[in-house]
């Protein structure tokens, strides 16, 4: 029982191990093998830049300064000196053309050598540096065969991890627990080996915590409840992995690239800088869009306004198609969902069309009314107004849809007993028709506010944040931080964590005065 | 409701809604026109009945070719096929196996796991786009089919397992548990009794997924690198640009994208809502 015990912690934490142990090798190995690589390019371009040969299996040669093409004059041509001269071009003869007139494309852009891998996932390496004023030197190494995962050596590992556990758990006293512990520190020894000191302190804090979970018994603990609970957890594995590794971990990393600033392809780790430059609006003014503060106001005003919009105009269609003396109810039910079923983005390039431009139908309608025709996306509240219209159409079939199934459920009984006692018709709507809609409509308020603050397909395509950026909400203001302003993922990341932070106060408030609401009604 | 309004409260209510159902679909005959009539702009007279009837703006787009001769339509529609359809069976399976153990057992971390269904809904995918660009760029997927499922997949989940979850709360636990005292397993009950019980709830996930790959293109544009790899929102929200719109081309793109998910979406609709507030409701 107890050798029985002490080899499925084993077994446990040795999973754990080979993970991290795993990582490690496939970490250490490439970085090894990136090295060589920049290492034979660099040096293969010092040759080739001194006109010596590059080192064997390097391709290195000098390529020329580009000169227009005499067919096609928007076209830039290169030659290259390998033997004689001979022009660069894409052909299967030459398959390293493009490389070399790539590479040296990046160089003048820069004018710095350079090492680089190559982006196919290939493992080659390609440098460039200067030769003379105007010509290049490059060189490109050969695709490299990565390093075998040492599958013996870490079976061997194992075996020995475990007869360490299985002796430790027959001896019994105090070798069970130093056998648990030397049992899963063995798997350390091989990424001591590779020099990954991290792996194998992680490892070792892993031994360590096997033992001091087994003193206090909750492994024992843990594998009772796992087995009580077998069929829910089974059932519950596939979508728990699946979040595991699709959202916890980007979740994770975006969290921790908050910290860090990215320029040009390095990360660099800048602590609360980005938080603190979003949060105290980095000297800008107020009412300058690219102030956090104002993109929260216009996210919130946005949100509510829309909520508003939404909702009374989907109840009060909802008490219209409920009505008894109404003619028509099923099709125009079913004309009115409509909006709800045309993919979004298509509705908001639909109505950017209606908007756009000087002759826009939208403002043809208004000239017919005798208004002059609006620039739509020059000042805030006209851009501001395009997107909540854009919105309200898009939105009020769902509030609409949910307070017909609620208003369907009050029971008839009800309003014919208040018209007995003599209710008017605003305190029957006020005391039987307004409570029974509350508890569905709560909900759907809810997940509707949610959407609608992340909404980014209506403001990025119909008013796309104009004029300035002034009728951006958060989520899309993240996103240009990311693409749009300069590759400063690092500021996104840490605009994303704290537009998840506004969204969690926003729900736990929000599903607060749900509640309180539905409690009392 | 006991006793009629006058007739002109009721004509008025009538008029309200026909004024509304014209506001509905007004922009949708826009479209419509611009689709079967020539030129470029959307919409230089405000009537919605077309002057002049022509197929061209259909023609031109499945007939746009990209850089190496394919037909790009073609190819990105297919793109959105299988990526839809392959979102929709990964997230159907893993959100309804997920929904039937919150449902129907009772373990330690279930409220916390419902929270987190919760909390990741509301957290957009747009949000976790530059984490996921790192992930993806790490894992080699991006400008692929696989990479980009996945992560339709993650966003379709948290939705689906509510919705399921409600579903399978209203279900009846007789007859399962008349299954397990005849000494039926557990994935048996699951398989047999529970999962044809909720074809409805399982066709408004399905559809739900399948809307979330079929319409959706900021990530799609963000991932994919090349044309060929494009889905169909990319192409249609790529044909109104900021200096030149062909609006031809995207009122027949609209057309031809929307009208298949329309159709499944007014076949399903009921069940939607009553999937989105016994989901909700019942928490």
């Amino acid at each position: 029982m107890t050798l029985h015990r002490q080899l499925r912690d084993f077994a446990v934490a040795a999973a754990f191990a080979m993970v991290i142990a795993s990582v490690a090798f496939i970490a250490v190995r490439n970085r090894e093998v990136i090295e060589r690589q920049f290492d034979l390019a660099d040096r293969s371009t010092v040759a080739v830049a001194e006109d010596r040969e590059p080192l064997p299996t390097v391709h290195g040669a000098i390529v020329g300064p580009p000169t227009a093409s005499r067919a096609h004059p928007f076209l830039r041509h290169r030659e290259v000196r390998e033997g004689g001269w001979r022009t660069l071009e894409a052909s299967p003869l030459h398959p390293d053309d493009k490389l070399f007139y790539d590479a040296a494309t990046r160089f003048d852009r820069d004018r710095q050598p350079f090492v680089e891998l190559l982006r196919d996932g290939s493992g080659r390496a390609v440098a460039a540096r200067a030769h003379g004023a105007r010509e290049i030197a490059v060189a490109v190494t050969v695709p490299i065969q990565p390093a075998h995962y040492p599958l013996l050596v870490m079976i061997g590992v194992l075996g020995l991890g475990a007869a360490l556990t299985a002796a430790g758990a027959l001896v019994g006293g105090a070798a069970l627990r130093a056998g648990s512990f030397a049992g899963v520190a063995a798997l350390a020894i091989p990424t001591l080996l590779w020099g990954s000191w991290f792996a194998a302190v992680a490892i070792l804090l892993i031994a360590l915590a096997v033992t001091q979970l087994q003193r206090a018994g909750l492994t024992d603990r843990l594998a009772t409840g796992l087995r009580a609970h077998r069929t829910a957890l089974g059932f519950l594995a596939p979508a728990g992995v699946a979040m595991l590794v699709l959202v916890a971990t980007p979740f994770l990393l975006g969290l921790v690239l908050g910290f860090y600033d990215h320029h040009q392809g390095t990360w660099s780790f800048v602590g609360l800088h980005n938080f603190i430059e979003i949060l105290s609006g980095n000297g800008r003014a107020l009412d300058d869009p690219l102030n956090f503060w104002f993109t929260l106001g216009v996210t919130v005003l946005w949100t509510t306004c829309n909520i508003a919009l939404h909702v009374s105009i989907g109840v009060a269609l909802a008490l219209l198609l409920s009505r008894k003396w109404m003619r028509g109810k099923g099709v125009f039910r079913m004309l009115l969902i409509l909006p709800w079923a045309i993919p979004n983005y298509i509705t908001a390039l639909m109505w950017h069309g209606m908007f756009d431009g000087q002759y826009s139908a939208i403002n043809s309608i208004l000239q017919h009314l005798g208004v002059h025709g609006v620039s739509w996306w020059t000042s805030w509240l006209p851009a501001f107004a395009s997107n909540v219209i854009t919105n309200t159409w898009l939105g009020f079939p769902f509030m609409m849809v949910v307070a017909l199934g609620a208003l369907q459920n009050i029971p008839t009984e009800l309003y014919e007993a208040a018209a007995v006692d003599g209710a008017s018709s605003w305190q029957r709507f006020r005391h039987i028709t307004l409570p029974h809609l509350r508890p569905a409509l709560g909900p759907a308020i809810a997940l509707g506010s949610i959407w609608t603050f992340n909404m980014f397909n209506v403001i990025y395509l119909v008013s796309n944040g104009k004029p300035g950026g002034a009728t951006n909400i958060l989520v899309t203001d993240a996103y240009r931080w990311a693409f749009e302003r300069g590759d400063r993922y690092g500021m996104a990341a840490a605009y994303g964590t704290i537009i998840f932070l506004v969204l969690l106060l926003w729900n736990v408030l929000g599903g607060r005065i749900v509640r309180a609401k539905g409690d009392d009604a | 409701m006991t006793r009629q309004p006058r007739l002109a409260t009721r004509i008025f209510a009538h008029l309200a809604v026909i004024v509304l159902v014209m506001v509905v679909l007004y922009p949708v005959m826009l479209v419509v026109k611009k689709a079967f009539e020539p030129g470029r702009d959307f919409a230089l007279s405000p009537s919605p009945i077309p002057t002049t009837l022509t197929l061209d703006n259909f023609r031109g787009l499945f007939g746009t070719q990209g850089s190496h001769g394919e037909y790009l339509f073609v190819r990105q529609a297919l793109n959105s096929v299988v990526i839809a359809l392959a979102t929709t069976v990964v997230g159907v399976f893993l959100s309804c196996t997920a929904a039937y153990a919150l449902s129907r057992f009772r373990f330690p971390g279930r409220k916390t796991g419902l929270t987190t269904f919760v909390v990741v809904q509301m957290f957009p995918s747009t949000l976790l786009i530059m984490p996921l660009y790192v992930v993806l760029d790490k894992l080699g997927l991006l400008n692929s089919i696989t990479g980009l499922v996945l992560v339709y997949s993650t966003t379709a989940i948290p939705f689906c397992v509510w919705t399921l979850k409600g579903y399978f709360d209203g279900l009846p636990r007789e007859l399962e548990e008349a299954a397990r005292i005849d000494g039926a397993s557990a994935w048996l009950i699951f398989r047999k009794i529970i999962l044809p019980l909720a074809r409805p709830g399982l066709a408004v996930t399905a559809l739900f997924s399948f809307m979330t790959a079929w319409n959706e293109f900021i990530l799609a544009s963000t991932f994919m690198t090349s044309e060929s790899r494009y889905t169909l929102p990319v192409l249609i929200q790529s044909s109104v640009g900021e200096f030149s719109s062909q609006y031809g081309l995207f009122a027949a793109g609209a057309i031809v994208t929307s009208v298949p998910v329309m159709a499944v979406f007014y076949v399903l609709q009921k069940y939607l809502v009553g999937g989105l507030t016994a989901g909700a409701v019942k928490g």
